[in-house]
């Protein structure tokens, strides 16, 4: 199976997708081809129906989430972002550095539910701007700074996760 | 045939041919078996008339017991009347003795981690002593649906780790049945449920039973079950509210905390009866030895406080792993004979804001669940209407440098899933490399657990950081791990199912079930031949049925002769050999003969899957 995560789902590689209707075809695919349909096959079978569930379940996560869906589109094209290397975006750092800060000090659930409706928007708008830019060949500096930005926020919002966890016990 | 399900989907045997398949729900206090019939899933009752089987096995002088009369023996005979033996499964013999003094048995150490219980029959593992709980049902089973089940869906507590599921799995082997599929406990429940209640959109599943508890949010559509998030704690259920109530004993009667066995399962069963009726009264009262006591339910609501907020703890957590919030919530389902409770009611209630669900018996949700499942399963009803897919409970991964955990599968990930991780060397010349496979959500890995070991050997001597090592984490339909790891230069590879940590090694599991075969050994090669019989005539048939089907389509006149030279071979091979080996090497060549064709058929099923949907949006 060499087919992108897109062609799948039988989509052509977009950013902006429509979630009701990716989460539909997921599950028509999904009945395809779980292995609860080949339960009373051969082990082959089983077996191949597990690696192609297993593969449909991972095209899904990514798909579903806009900065993996992003960074994936980016890949697709042929370009390996190197995450880790130096970020040339002070302004973005900065903001971050805040944004991390100001998590530190939170203290309180509905504090914190106030700080993911920002953090909610921040990422609305990154988004906004990723799928105006992507396929723009000039642009692709550009795209590739939003792609960064989305996965910091996404990280942030594994955090905040984290952080009510904690606040709850 | 599956094969003939990817071509037709939605046919359905001919009745003739339905397939006798149960449901169990294995539980800490109670196990059940279900099956569908006419069309109605519903709970086999024995001979007795009974649907609740006690989880109670009696080894006696002269046999073995299962049941309400195992259950009764408990207090007179504690060390061969085990009880509660599910709070034992996948566990080692440290984490036993953290739950300690509740638990009145003789253990012993086996040959791995597994503890064994000293009973006057021999050390039993809890594997062994769930088998024994398995075959009753199973026993059950073929009387009351008249012949031999094809298999069995067998639940488990969503929450239980990957050494657990093996465990059960295991326990079903040795209790000679099938497992088609183990099923989440609220999976089953939902599934029960929302059939029943033609229910849609997003359900939270509460079940707290005799020894464990589990919460998940799903989501339902239109026949597919979509597990969102789970959450949970294996070593929680009633069992820990009789405790609490045993330990308020005690300490009110000023007793001695260093009992006896046989006091401690009276002690216990005592503070069980009062847990029960302080669901219809106010008060009960309550003796040991000379001290005498009332436990009013505002005492008793006190004591299990501190539970129930774990429970509910639980619950926000699977709820912001699903990213569900509480008012989304549809529907809240109580299952598990600990919902009778009035404060769990009560407190669940007031934190999802609405009156949980009670009216299906919480006893039976889940064996009816599973016996729908094992219905799906056994090819006697269309899988079409009905699809549960379900995710690991807890985050897998690796040990890596410096004690951490590095997670390869988060907890709430949908299975079946695959990942793989790539590592290198740290030494020149290093020729093995230790993986060490872990559950958990900690970081280090001192709080997580210890699923296996394993060495990759044979790697060519290479500067460090040169050799690339890819691991990769494989989790199936049932929620188990099959770890594989291949250094990609040299293509050297090591795999493991994992189990070894706290399993049943499989030794043990082959002298178990010698042990537990009456005719065992005698005709060992008869039955392994007759077992490649069967897996030949299965894989003639399939690939016959395919060949007919998508033949001309799929493969090239080269293909399609090489096909029909392999099954020639192996048709020779099933009418004249005897030997096993030799029938089962002509089974393998026609398997690899027709992989490919076998791989063009599933994905031509897959692609069919999306036909009729915008056929122009479908990639170039």
């Amino acid at each position: 199976m060499s087919e992108c995560h897109f062609g799948l789902f039988g989509l052509k590689p977009a950013f902006e997708l429509d979630l009701t209707e990716l989460a539909s075809r997921y599950r028509e695919l999904a009945r395809a081809m779980h292995p609860d349909r080949f339960a009373d096959a051969d082990a082959r079978e089983q077996r191949l129906a597990i690696e192609r569930s297993a593969n449909l379940n991972d095209a899904y996560q990514v798909l579903k989430n806009p900065a993996q869906r992003a960074l994936y589109l980016l890949r697709l094209e042929g370009h390996e972002l190197p995450l880790e290397a130096t970020v040339k975006d002070p302004e973005f750092l900065m903001q971050q550095m805040l944004l991390r800060e100001e998590l530190e000090e939170l203290d309180r659930l509905d504090a914190v539910a106030a700080f993911k409706q920002r953090l909610k928007q921040a990422q609305a708008q990154q988004e906004g701007q990723f799928a105006a830019c992507w396929q723009v060949p000039e642009q692709r500096e550009e795209a590739e700074r939003l792609v960064r930005r989305l996965q910091f926020l996404d990280k942030l919002a594994r955090e905040v996760r984290q952080l009510e966890e904690r606040l709850d016990d | 045939m599956a094969l003939l399900q990817i071509a037709e989907p939605g046919q359905s045997p001919k009745p003739h041919e339905r397939r006798l398949a149960v449901g169990i729900d294995l539980g800490t206090t109670n196990s059940l078996v279900a099956s569908v019939r006419s069309g109605v899933a519903e709970p086999l009752k024995d001979a007795q008339g009974e649907v609740i089987l006690p989880s109670a096995v009696h080894y006696r002088e002269a046999d073995v017991v299962v049941g309400r009369a195992a259950k009764a023996a408990a207090i007179e005979d504690p060390l061969n009347a085990i009880v509660s033996v599910k709070r034992l499964m996948g566990r080692g013999l440290s984490d036993i003795h953290q739950l300690g003094e509740q638990l009145p048995y003789a253990f012993v150490q086996g040959d791995s981690q597994m503890p064994y219980l000293q009973t006057r029959q021999g050390a039993k593992s809890p594997v062994e002593v769930s088998a024994e709980i398995l075959k009753s049902l199973r026993a059950r089973g073929e009387a009351a649906l008249g012949g031999d089940l094809v298999g069995a869906v067998i639940t488990v507590p969503a929450y239980f780790d990957d050494a657990q599921r093996q465990a059960t799995k295991d326990a079903a082997r040795l209790a000679g049945i099938n497992v088609l599929r183990l099923l989440n406990e609220p999976t089953a429940a939902a599934v029960a449920y929302g059939l029943d209640k033609q229910a849609e959109g997003v359900v939270a599943i509460y079940d707290l039973g005799g020894g464990t508890f589990d919460v998940s949010i799903l989501r339902l559509t239109r026949g597919v079950f979509e597990v969102l998030a789970t959450g949970g704690d294996s070593a929680l259920g009633g069992d820990d509210l009789d405790l609490a109530i045993a330990h308020w004993v005690l300490a009110q009667a000023q007793a001695s905390t260093d009992l006896t066995p046989s006091q401690q399962r009276e002690l216990l069963a005592q503070a069980c009866a009062a847990k029960e009726a302080l669901s219809q009264v106010s008060s009960v009262t309550m003796s040991y030895g000379a001290w005498q006591g009332v436990l009013t339910r505002e005492q008793f609501v006190e004591l299990i406080d501190p539970l129930v907020e774990r429970t509910l703890k639980a619950c926000r957590r699977a709820l912001r792993d699903a990213q569900v919030e509480i008012e989304e919530v549809d529907a809240v389902v109580m299952v598990g004979g600990s919902t009778r409770v009035p404060r769990v009611r009560e407190s669940v209630g007031r934190l999802f804001a609405r009156e949980p669900m009670t009216d299906i018996d919480p006893d039976q949700v889940v064996a009816i669940g599973a016996a729908i499942q094992a219905d799906v399963l056994a090819g006697n009803r269309s899988g079409d209407d009905l699809l549960l897919l379900d995710v690991i409970p807890l985050s897998l991964g690796l040990e890596t440098m410096g004690g951490l955990m590095e997670k390869v599968i988060n907890r709430n990930t949908t299975i079946p899933s695959a990942r793989a991780q790539e590592f290198t060397t740290y030494k020149d010349g290093q020729t093995a490399m230790l993986i060490h496979v872990l559950q958990g959500e900690r970081e280090l890995i001192k709080d997580c657990r210890s699923l296996a070991r394993f060495e990759l050997r044979g790697i060519p001597p290479m500067p460090a950081g040169a050799a690339k090592i890819r691991v990769t984490f494989q989790v199936d339909a049932d929620g188990l791990l099959n770890v594989t790891a291949q250094e990609l230069n040299s293509g050297v590879e090591a795999s493991i199912q994992v189990k070894p940590s706290y399993g049943l090694s499989d030794d043990e599991i082959a002298r178990m079930l010698t042990e537990s075969m009456q005719h065992a050994g005698a005709d060992k090669d008869a039955r392994a031949l007759a077992e490649e019989q069967v897996e030949a005539d299965r894989l003639l048939e399939a690939v016959q049925v395919a060949l007919a089907a998508d033949g001309l389509a799929l493969l090239s006149e080269g293909e399609r002769r090489d096909i029909d030279e392999a099954i020639a071979k192996l048709i020779t091979v099933r009418g004249a050999s005897q030997s096993p080996a030799e029938l089962s090497a002509a089974v393998k060549y026609l398997t690899e003969v027709t992989d490919e064709f076998a791989a063009r058929r599933m994905d031509a099923g897959i692609r069919a899957a999306l036909a009729g949907r915008n056929l122009q949006e479908i990639e170039e």
